[in-house]
């Protein structure tokens, strides 16, 4: 208990590797958005933002993350109008099936987590996921059911997470690079900037592209933050004029 | 005088009246706002949960007893989810949504100890309790990541110092329970339930733990002093200073209300509480119950399952006979043929098993498990 809240407090000493190693982006083999197509429903997307205490912890803050989901959404529908995609909100509740869209969004954190943990990161990589151009993850076939009542071909989760340092948090980072200069290794990071997004062929429920980051740009509370913030979740996305070979997991 | 000696006794002293009570409350600080969007997201995950019980008529009588405690101007705004985990346990949201387990709603016995519960839990909400445990654990985590960095740069042992602080933090969380019992007495005070349900309901669970401690043959916790790390005083130390402070206080506590408010649910309840595999602690509720509306076909079904579950060869003989019990008191649910036809096969009696297994199928032909026990009962040769 006690090392769990020094864990919370959020000071490890100097332990900083394994991120780097990992891939970011997955496609599922052969799949290709035709150009302009595609209408593309999108599930209410997950989105905190909030400041990092000087120990640690998240403190969520209401406004900034009002700001951005409004940014967020609109530069998502600016982004996909370029594509020629069509972006539809998901209408929660209009089929009297919140609370299955709400668990459809929970099962795709859990899954996107999974690709991550077990894929993404080649030292931990499943036996099954160790094949060639294997991207093999689905939802399950019944997800047109909740998603694609409105003639939808494919839905897009989005999930973002973001803590700033507090001052206190930058004062406490600084003491330990001080510290660290003078050879004693404390490694104090400020900041969390994670997000996801990932695309599901509502016809299969088949994960079809993955898109993760655990250290992303832009500051989603402007619009031009957020701008930059969804041009790297939507970094590989299928539909963009040059997808590259078609499967495999990429960098 | 008895709110007097109690002040003594206890560190907050007690209100001599319920506080005033201003509906539609707004989070006002960035750090309220903040913790109230985090939970209306929560709240909404839990409207999707498969755990939330449905039915209607429970839900009513759980709001009905919150009513009664905290009067009506409180009540009304309370979003209550009845979920079904056995454990003794509610919780409260910081923006009012109140969290009842279905283990306490099996336990409580009478009206005015599940409105001691709802009352506490209240209390947590309307002395907006969540966001003064946060600010704590904030302080407290930004002091102990100072003193990580600056104890490692110095080589100094630090371990002492975090500790003084992670303990300031439990006995912070500590106090704040104290409160909310002390408030919550204080709506029992003005409801029409005794305030000396209060320290029932803790007495009871010290007597369930001790059952549960004696069966599994290890020595029960007397409960008397909280551990470094409990977030609650401990159950023995709130049963006495809940009866100090309660005083003289008459009232009806409802057992009967409470009994027939359950009827619909205490059977699957009493199931899930015999599956969490403690034969001490579920023999010592299902005794409770009985003590209160006498053994009915219901209790007596329980307690069968809770033998067979158990299954040595003892239990399995006493189950059969329960199960026998059961059927004759009725109307005992036909799981109760089920149960005795089990309990019989694996007691050696293969043609009195299918005789009670083949009445269960006959009961009840769409059972989920039908196939199952069919393969159990040989076709009739013609």
């Amino acid at each position: 208990m006690l090392r769990k809240l020094v864990a919370v407090a959020g000071v490890s000493l100097a332990l900083a590797s394994a991120v780097f190693a990992q891939e970011k982006t997955g496609t599922r083999p052969g799949f290709s958005l035709e150009a302009g197509s595609a209408i593309i429903v999108l599930v209410r997307p997950e989105i905190s933002v909030g400041e990092q205490s000087t120990g640690g912890l998240f403190e969520p803050n209401a406004d900034w993350t009002a700001q951005a989901r409004e940014q967020i959404a609109a530069a998502l529908q600016a982004r996909q109008g370029a594509l020629g995609n069509t972006v539809q909100p998901h209408d929660e509740g209009a089929g009297g099936d919140a609370g299955v869209a709400v668990q459809y969004a929970r099962l795709f954190g859990s899954l996107a987590q999974s690709v991550m943990e077990y894929q993404f990161f080649p030292g931990n990589r499943l036996s099954t996921k160790k094949r060639r151009n294997s991207f093999d993850w689905s939802l399950g076939a019944d997800i047109k059911k909740t998603f694609g009542n409105t003639g939808a071909n494919y839905a897009l989760f989005v999930y973002t997470h973001d803590e700033y340092g507090s001052a206190g948090r930058k004062m406490l980072q600084a003491a330990g690079l001080i510290a660290s200069a003078f050879g004693v290794p404390v490694g104090v990071t400020s900041g969390v900037h994670h997000g996801y997004a990932g695309l599901v062929d509502l016809a299969t429920g088949d994960l079809v592209w993955l898109n993760a980051d655990l250290a992303m740009g832009g500051d989603v509370r402007t619009p031009e933050g957020a701008s930059r913030r969804v041009q790297q979740l939507l970094e590989g996305f299928p539909g963009r004029s040059a997808p590259g070979a078609a499967g495999g997991v990429g960098r | 005088m008895a709110a007097m000696l109690a002040g003594k006794a206890v560190a907050a002293p007690l209100p001599s009246a319920l506080p005033p009570y201003s509906a539609a409350y707004e989070p006002r600080t960035v750090d309220e706002r903040g913790l109230w969007m985090q939970v209306d997201e929560a709240e909404k995950q839990l409207r999707a949960s498969n755990l939330l019980i449905a039915d209607p008529t429970l839900g009513a009588h759980v709001r009905r007893v919150l009513c009664r405690t905290v009067g009506e101007d409180r009540c009304g705004s309370v979003r209550l989810y009845l979920l079904e985990l056995p454990g003794f346990n509610a919780a409260m949201m910081p923006n009012g949504a109140m969290l009842v387990h279905s283990g306490l709603l099996l336990r409580t016995r009478s009206e005015a100890e599940l409105g001691a519960v709802l009352g506490h839990e209240f209390a947590h909400f309307e002395l907006r309790h969540s966001l003064a445990g946060f600010a704590r654990a904030r302080s407290a985590t930004d002091a102990i990541a100072w003193i990580s960095v600056l104890g490692a740069a110095s080589g100094a042992n630090v371990g002492a110092s975090v500790q003084l602080l992670a303990g300031a933090f439990f006995t912070f969380s500590r106090a704040l329970e104290k409160q909310a019992d002390l408030l919550g007495l204080q709506y029992l005070r003005a409801s029409p339930y005794p305030a000396g349900a209060a320290s029932e309901v803790w007495a009871h669970l010290l007597q369930e733990q001790a059952a549960t401690a004696l069966e599994r043959k290890y020595k029960p916790n007397r409960g008397r002093a909280a551990g470094f790390f409990d977030s609650h005083p401990a159950p023995a130390d709130r049963a006495d200073y809940l009866r100090a402070a309660a005083g003289d206080d008459p009232g009806d506590a409802a057992v009967a209300g409470h009994r027939d408010g359950m009827a619909m649910v205490r059977l699957p309840l009493l199931m899930a509480q015999v599956k969490t595999g403690d034969f001490g602690g579920t023999a010592y509720l299902i005794d409770a119950l009985a003590a209160q509306s006498g053994w009915t076909a219901e209790l007596l079904f329980a307690r069968a399952e809770l033998y067979r579950q158990r299954g040595n060869p003892r239990d399995l003989a006493t189950a059969a006979q329960l199960y026998a019990d059961a059927i004759r008191a009725g109307p005992a649910p036909p799981e109760a043929h089920r149960g005795l036809g089990l309990a019989l096969l694996r007691s050696g009696d293969a043609a009195g098993g299918r005789v009670a297994l083949a009445e269960y199928l006959r009961l009840k032909p769409d059972a989920g498990d039908a196939r199952l026990i069919a393969s159990l009962v040989p076709e009739d040769k013609p």
